[in-house]
């Protein structure tokens, strides 16, 4: 389903964030360039089609990715804060000129070098709306991307093609010099510098984008070397790598396995890492041997319902709001539904990245059906004889999570509730057309590690009336400390703004958290310090340790 | 039989022809009410208009008919027949070719059907010749209900059962004992393997074909039956012949052409199983091509997909024909 696979996605930036791990240790004898001769033996879930870093969105192409290229920053395997990594230095006084000087020396797997005119030619190629890239969003910040989409009639078909090919914004002015101007001042800006859309291409790639896509020619530790698509993939050490991010194995052999089950072929021994079937739960949690070689973290995604406020009555009333939010026993519905992947949210942004914590909703994300009921009564309660709707898309999964959700309305509050599951969910959701009126599923999978990609991209809105375009929340001052975090001097000032900004969702409550991801992997003996991303909960294949 | 072959060429054509209408139909009408296939590239992002334009333009959707509920979509769709006359069977909505992919899928699907086939054949000849032979005997019931049990097991149940609960322990068993390149170790793999397609096949095979060989059992008994009490046995048995060679020659031959046409009918059945085998047993192949290309309304892959299958099953259905004239003498095609 497309909710969570673009979720899973989209926040899988964080995948890229290796950490400095084995960093250093390139000097265990003459086997360094090409590792120790171990092979790692990995699945594919998502039946991904492109390895093309400006197409790349979904985890799977991001994982391989991260280890294939190298960005500007990459990011910590702990706090998945950037450090400069193809990058000597990225500097800024206004947040909005930005100066990133590349490290020199540096090639791609053909010798190319990676230097500023390889980033700017990736940039612009996602940045042109014809080319329809999957990453061709995370431009818009930059100056110039408008004149790069070409036009539309009224009907939204697509009229004219766009005249200009680059980005006004973007200079490589020497070849270690990129200078970038933004739209506006954004003090995270480098913060979205390591996700996968951001790599740099070749020449030779950008001339045959098509073979790229499948054969990439890369900067990271490891080269494609052959690809059946749809059934397996090879990738081995580059020995002509100079940085210091990489593990000591020398081979990944990815099987493609459409839907994920590979757990069979992890017992089996075929593959080293896996997550079992809801059915296999128990069985793998309590084998002895296994359970030792398991790990678990929180990941990124943040599950919430969406209200209308745009309908008027009830819902634009904080008071039916928190009374919803209330009347949820989360971890009941978890334990139930999604055991050991997610946890109870009580805050607007997940705790795992940057300037997230647990706690900012307080007492409305707590269990108390007195309250819930007292807090109904005070909105006037909810109208007899109407149902409640909830919205969402089609996905088995999500269709229980919210069913259990709506049980809980009806047991709690008694609110008669009848669940939508629709496959123009999002088409609805834009034009603010559902049948019938409700709460909204909603679910965000940030698109960088920091506090603000939670916040603007959501409830951000420049006009008052229509408010932001998904439920039609709008605070003036909510907006004021988004602004003034995006001109801040440094990122810790910018990211302590931002949580202001929370503050006033708390106290404007427009949404309901429910929950927070949770990643769960087991992994076979032969791995070591298994890592997982605090973004996208994937392993990090530039940590973990594989013996022959 | 030169024209009766031509002629079903032909009609084999338009047969192709129509079904492809026939989905180009429907994929369009699953579009235009289903919502637009593009939207869904954005997920929880929304998109501009500019963006959608340009994600519509780059599946083949830009063609405003695809907004019209209802509209045929013509102009498309003979833009599309006119490509597969030049040979141009176009792409997925990733750029990677439709060729590439059936030619990727089809072996693995054909060595499917072809483990399946050899499975029903053998076994449905086997067990129902058997419950043919001793009638109404202890054996005859036995392979009766051991029809209707298969009948009862689902296939998916089949496949789960296997992969889950014999595969494992018996794949790590072999392979620790006899290494992991060994043909026993292999057989029991619990998924395909690409480096060894006919081995890892076997297996998933002769399952699928045990779970469609119900049918063929029954149909093998009652067609031989009629064939024990017909004049022409009992006048081959009044000759003095051998009880085999009247068995061989002139009643398993003479029941054959039911059989033979079953065969060609359920062929086509098989994919309905091939999309669970393929999927639980990890084989990249036709079925689950489909079924992945369905849910994604990946239109170029479906027609090429289907394509395929037409023609083969038009192939199946003309060879089964053909059959007919080799296993009687009597039937003639001119």
């Amino acid at each position: 389903m497309k909710i969570s696979r673009t979720a899973a996605g989209l926040l899988a930036i964080a995948l890229l964030a290796t950490g400095c791990g084995s960093g250093g240790d390139d000097d265990n004898g003459g086997s360094s360039k090409t590792g120790n001769g171990a092979t790692l033996h990995m699945s594919l879930s998502e039946d991904v089609k492109t390895l093309l870093p400006m197409d790349s969105n979904v985890a799977d192409n991001i994982a391989v990715d991260d280890v294939v290229y190298d960005g500007l920053v990459r990011y910590d395997p702990k706090t998945t804060k950037p450090h400069n990594y193809v990058a000597q230095s990225i500097t800024t006084k206004d947040n909005v000129h930005w100066t990133i000087k590349i490290k020199p020396g540096l090639k791609f797997q053909n010798g190319e070098p990676v230097d500023a005119a390889a980033f700017a030619r990736a940039w612009n190629y996602a940045a042109y709306g014809p080319n329809a890239m999957e990453n061709n969003y995370f431009f818009e910040r930059i100056k110039g991307y408008d004149a790069m989409q070409g036009e539309t009639d009224d009907d939204g078909n697509y009229i004219k093609k766009p005249t200009v090919k680059q980005l006004s914004g973007l200079k490589a002015v020497n070849a270690t010099t990129l200078d970038v101007t933004l739209t506006g001042p954004f003090a995270g800006f480098s913060t979205m510098l390591g996700y996968t859309g951001f790599f740099p291409i070749a020449k030779a790639c950008l001339a045959d984008i098509k073979t790229c896509a499948v054969k990439p020619i890369g900067n990271g530790p490891f080269q494609v070397t052959e690809w059946n698509q749809g059934e397996s993939m090879t990738l081995k050490r580059w020995s002509g790598y100079t940085l210091n991010e990489v593990p000591d194995y020398s081979e990944i052999d990815y099987v493609e396995v459409p839907g994920g089950d590979d757990w069979a072929d992890f017992q089996a021994g075929d593959i080293d890492a896996s997550t079992p079937p809801p059915e296999q739960w128990e069985a793998a949690n309590n084998d002895p041997d296994l359970s030792t070689r398991k790990v678990e973290a929180p990941t990124a995604a943040l599950t919430y319902i969406g209200f209308p406020a745009y309908l008027g009555k009830p819902f634009n009333d904080i008071n039916f709001r928190k009374a919803i939010s209330m009347a949820i026993d989360r971890q009941k519905v978890i334990d139930a539904i999604l055991p050991g992947q997610a946890t109870p949210a009580d805050s607007w942004v997940s705790p795992t990245v940057p300037g997230g914590t647990k706690g900012t909703c307080g007492d409305a994300c707590t269990f108390n059906v007195a309250e819930a009921k007292k807090l109904l009564a005070k909105a006037g309660g909810w109208p007899k004889g109407k149902t409640l709707y909830i919205h969402l898309g089609q996905d088995d999964v999500q269709e229980q999570y919210f069913k259990a959700i709506g049980d809980q309305l009806k047991l709690n509050l008694g609110i008669p509730y009848k669940l939508d599951p629709d496959p123009d969910f999002f088409d609805n959701r834009d034009a603010r057309s559902f049948h019938g009126d409700g709460i909204i599923r909603s679910n965000w999978f940030p698109d960088y590690p920091l506090n603000e990609n939670y916040l603007t991209p959501i409830y951000g809105s420049d006009d008052p009336k229509h408010g932001d375009d998904s439920y039609g929340y709008y605070d003036q001052k909510f907006m004021d400390d988004i602004h003034k975090a995006d001109t801040a001097p440094d990122l810790d000032t910018a990211i302590s703004g931002y949580q202001q900004a929370e503050k006033v969702l708390a106290s404007d409550f427009p949404t309901a958290p429910l929950s927070y991801s949770e990643s769960v992997v087991f992994y076979s003996d032969r791995l070591s310090n298994v890592v997982l991303d605090p973004f996208s909960g994937a392993v990090k294949l530039r940590l973990v340790s594989v013996s022959n | 039989m030169g024209r009766y072959v031509v002629r079903r060429v032909l009609q084999g054509i338009l047969t192709l022809f129509l079904a492809v209408l026939l989905l180009h139909l429907l994929t369009t009408l699953a579009i235009q009410v289903n919502g637009n296939p593009a939207r869904a590239f954005f997920g929880d992002h929304l998109p501009s208009a500019a963006q959608l334009a340009a994600v519509e333009k780059r599946y083949g959707l830009d063609d405003p008919c695809f907004d019209q509920t209802g509209n045929p979509c013509v102009k498309p769709f003979v833009h599309r027949l006119g490509d597969y006359f030049r040979g141009d069977f176009g792409t997925d909505l990733h750029d990677r070719s439709v060729t590439d992919i059936v030619s990727t899928a089809a072996p693995n699907t054909l060595r499917l059907f072809l483990v399946v086939t050899v499975t029903w054949f053998v076994v449905g000849m086997l067990l129902g010749s058997v419950a043919a032979r001793y009638r109404g005997k202890v054996t005859d019931g036995g392979i009766r209900g051991l029809s209707i049990l298969i009948d009862a097991l689902p296939v998916f149940v089949i496949m789960l059962v296997w992969k889950y609960i014999v595969t494992v322990p018996v794949y790590t068993h072999l392979r620790d004992s006899l290494g992991s390149e060994s043909f026993w170790a292999i057989l029991f793999k619990p998924s395909f393997d690409r480096t060894h397609p006919w081995a890892t096949v076997i297996m998933p095979g002769v399952l699928l074909g045990l779970a469609g060989s119900a049918s063929f059992i029954r149909l093998v008994r009652a067609a031989q039956l009629e064939n024990y009490g017909a004049d022409h046995v009992r006048t081959a048995r009044a000759k003095g012949l051998a009880e085999r060679h009247v068995i061989i020659h002139h009643i398993v031959r003479n029941s054959a052409i039911p059989v033979v046409t079953a065969v060609g009918f359920v062929f086509t059945d098989a994919l309905g199983g091939a999309v669970v085998t393929e999927g639980v047993m990890n084989i990249y192949g036709m079925g689950g091509t489909l079924w992945r290309a369905v849910q994604t309304n990946d239109v170029g892959v479906i027609m090429g997909v289907v394509t395929l299958l037409t023609v083969l099953t038009v192939t199946v259905m003309l060879l089964v024909d053909l059959l007919y004239a080799a296993l009687d003498p009597r039937i003639r095609f001119d």
